[in-house]
């Protein structure tokens, strides 16, 4: 069972830059939990105090819309973390969570966390490493939406083909910044898609003159007494520029 | 004696962008590093002096003058050089050759001319005293809409003639008694420019569609533009905006005029 939820913590990016060592450390000082189908994990609005791992079964993530309604914003499952951040600011749930099915979540509560915190150095240095690391990945993912963006706007879509290979390895699913790009790449490659078809649906213009209205046109301007003075002398002209 | 080219704008429906491209046209080329000249034949309604920023109220002597003889030919041209001011697209022109003529040679105007004898040749040899005395590489006029005689004048003593055209069948079926007229006057150098083109053509297709029907170069497809419905009137449009698509198109234009031998 502790293997279990070592494995699973190994996995959040939370915890990623952990020793085997100290998240063993960890792993005992969690709690395993089993929900029954439809139970509330937790309540939007309250104060959250813990991060769960879901090890089996699944759960929604739900909140109300503008009638009151229950509105399902995603579904989690087997090696899925909830509430991570809530470790540390313990800020009010965003959402209710409620078991979809009869599942087992491990728990990991504040209080236990900060207790290892002050204990141990090098989990605090690990942790804030790795909250640095994804600062600085989302701060290069945001600068590449914004270059995009502004590609997108000049309809420079050239980076399409050249990014291509490497936003097929789908973003992991707690890396927001990341699911951000991808999303952001396949909406304009939609776009894209979408302008190329219009493009092809660009419309003919049928020429159609009147010859027979020409050539009459034609002969009423230059039938004139006026016209054969003039081409006349544009005659002469053109000889004159000719010699120079 | 005869090294600057007169290049007359034409078109044979009004509104088609005559003053708009001829402003800009004879801009680039100044930019090219060119000596030129543009002939304001519309004083009245908002014509190519709005876009080089010419007060109306500040036009004295004009073209009309020079002809007759009542006016030296420097009294006349209006330096956009030295006076580019008002407009960020028009302070580009700053320290250039450009030069603007205002005159009046239309409706009434016209038959008064003719009645008093100014003919081609005496119109000729003051476009030719224009290019002399100012040294011009290129001498631009703006026409008015249709074949009358002061517009077949012009095309008549014209070295190139740029004729814009809206892409609808009434705009190619009046365009093609024009490329015929300047066929028949020997115009050296015949251009065609699209204007107002709408974005749901296929302007390469478009281009190719017109050359084969009238068997002359489609210098440019300039599309129908809000943006510049907006601002050409108040500013030289290509000059403000260099990267808009009306702009780039513009620009080839400008260079097919520049290529002409
Ligand atoms: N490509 C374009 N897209 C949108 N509006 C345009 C375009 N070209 C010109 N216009 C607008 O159309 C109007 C007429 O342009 P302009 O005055 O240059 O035409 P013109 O042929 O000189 O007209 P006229 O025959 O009255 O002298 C102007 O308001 C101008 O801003
Ligand atoms: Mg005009």
């Amino acid at each position: 069972m502790k293997s279990d939820i070592l494995n699973q913590l190994q996995k959040t990016s939370m915890f990623m830059n952990l020793s085997e060592e100290a998240l063993a450390d960890l792993a005992v000082k969690a709690s395993t939990r089993t929900l029954e189908k439809d139970e509330v994990l937790m309540r939007k609005g309250e104060r959250g105090d813990s991060l769960f791992l879901i090890h089996d079964g699944w759960v929604k993530i739900v909140t109300e819309d503008s009638k009151g309604d229950e509105l399902i914003i995603n579904k989690c499952g087997p090696g899925e973390t909830i509430g991570e951040m809530s470790l540390l600011d313990g800020s009010p749930r965003s959402a209710t969570v409620i078991a979809l099915t009869a599942s087992e979540v491990f728990e990991l509560k504040q209080d236990v966390f900060e207790e290892i915190l002050d204990q141990r150095t090098d989990v605090s240095l690990a942790i804030i490493r790795s909250y640095s690391e994804r600062l600085r990945f989302a701060t290069t993912y945001i600068e590449k939406a914004i270059d995009w963006s502004q590609k997108t706007a000049e309809g420079d879509y050239s980076f399409v083909e050249q990014t291509q290979p490497l936003m097929n390895d789908s973003a992991s699913n707690d890396d927001k910044a990341a699911q951000l790009l991808s999303t952001f790449f396949t909406m304009v490659r939609r776009v894209k898609e979408r302008e190329d078809g219009l493009k092809q649906q660009l419309e003919k213009l049928t020429i159609e003159i009147d010859q027979a209205r020409r050539k009459q046109e034609f002969e009423e301007i230059t039938g004139t007494e006026f016209y054969a003075n003039l081409k006349e002398q544009a005659k002469t002209l053109r000889q004159k520029r000719a010699q120079g | 004696m005869n090294k600057g080219k007169i290049v007359s704008i034409h078109s044979f429906r009004g509104g088609t962008g005559k003053s708009n491209t001829t402003a800009n046209l004879a801009a680039q080329v100044a930019l090219a590093g060119k000596r030129v000249g543009v002939v304001d034949t519309d004083i009245q309604s908002p014509g190519i002096h709005v876009l080089f920023g010419l007060d109306e109220n500040k036009m004295g002597k004009t073209m009309n003058d020079f002809l007759h003889g009542k006016a030296t030919i420097r009294e006349i041209g209006f330096s956009v050089g030295e006076n580019a001011v008002g407009g960020e697209g028009r302070a580009k022109l700053a320290g250039q050759n450009l030069w603007l003529f205002p005159s009046s040679i239309r409706g009434r105007e016209i038959s008064q001319i003719l009645k008093e004898g100014i003919d081609f040749n005496l119109l000729n040899e003051g476009l030719q005293k224009t290019i002399t005395e100012f040294d011009l590489d290129y001498l631009f006029i703006d026409t008015h809409p249709g074949l009358n005689e002061e517009t077949l004048l012009s095309i008549a003593t014209s070295d190139i003639l740029i004729i814009i055209l809206r892409p609808d069948n009434q705009d190619l079926q009046g365009t093609s008694v024009t490329v015929d007229i300047a066929r028949s006057l020997d115009v050296p150098n015949l251009l065609l420019m699209v204007n107002k083109a709408l974005p749901k053509y296929d302007f390469v297709e478009l281009k190719k569609e017109i050359e084969d029907k009238f068997n002359a170069p489609v210098t440019g497809v300039l599309p129908l533009s809000f943006d510049l419905a907006d601002n050409a009137s108040n500013d030289l449009f290509s000059l403000r905006y260099p990267d808009h698509e009306w702009s780039k198109a513009l620009r080839g234009v400008a260079d097919a005029v520049l290529a002409t031998g």
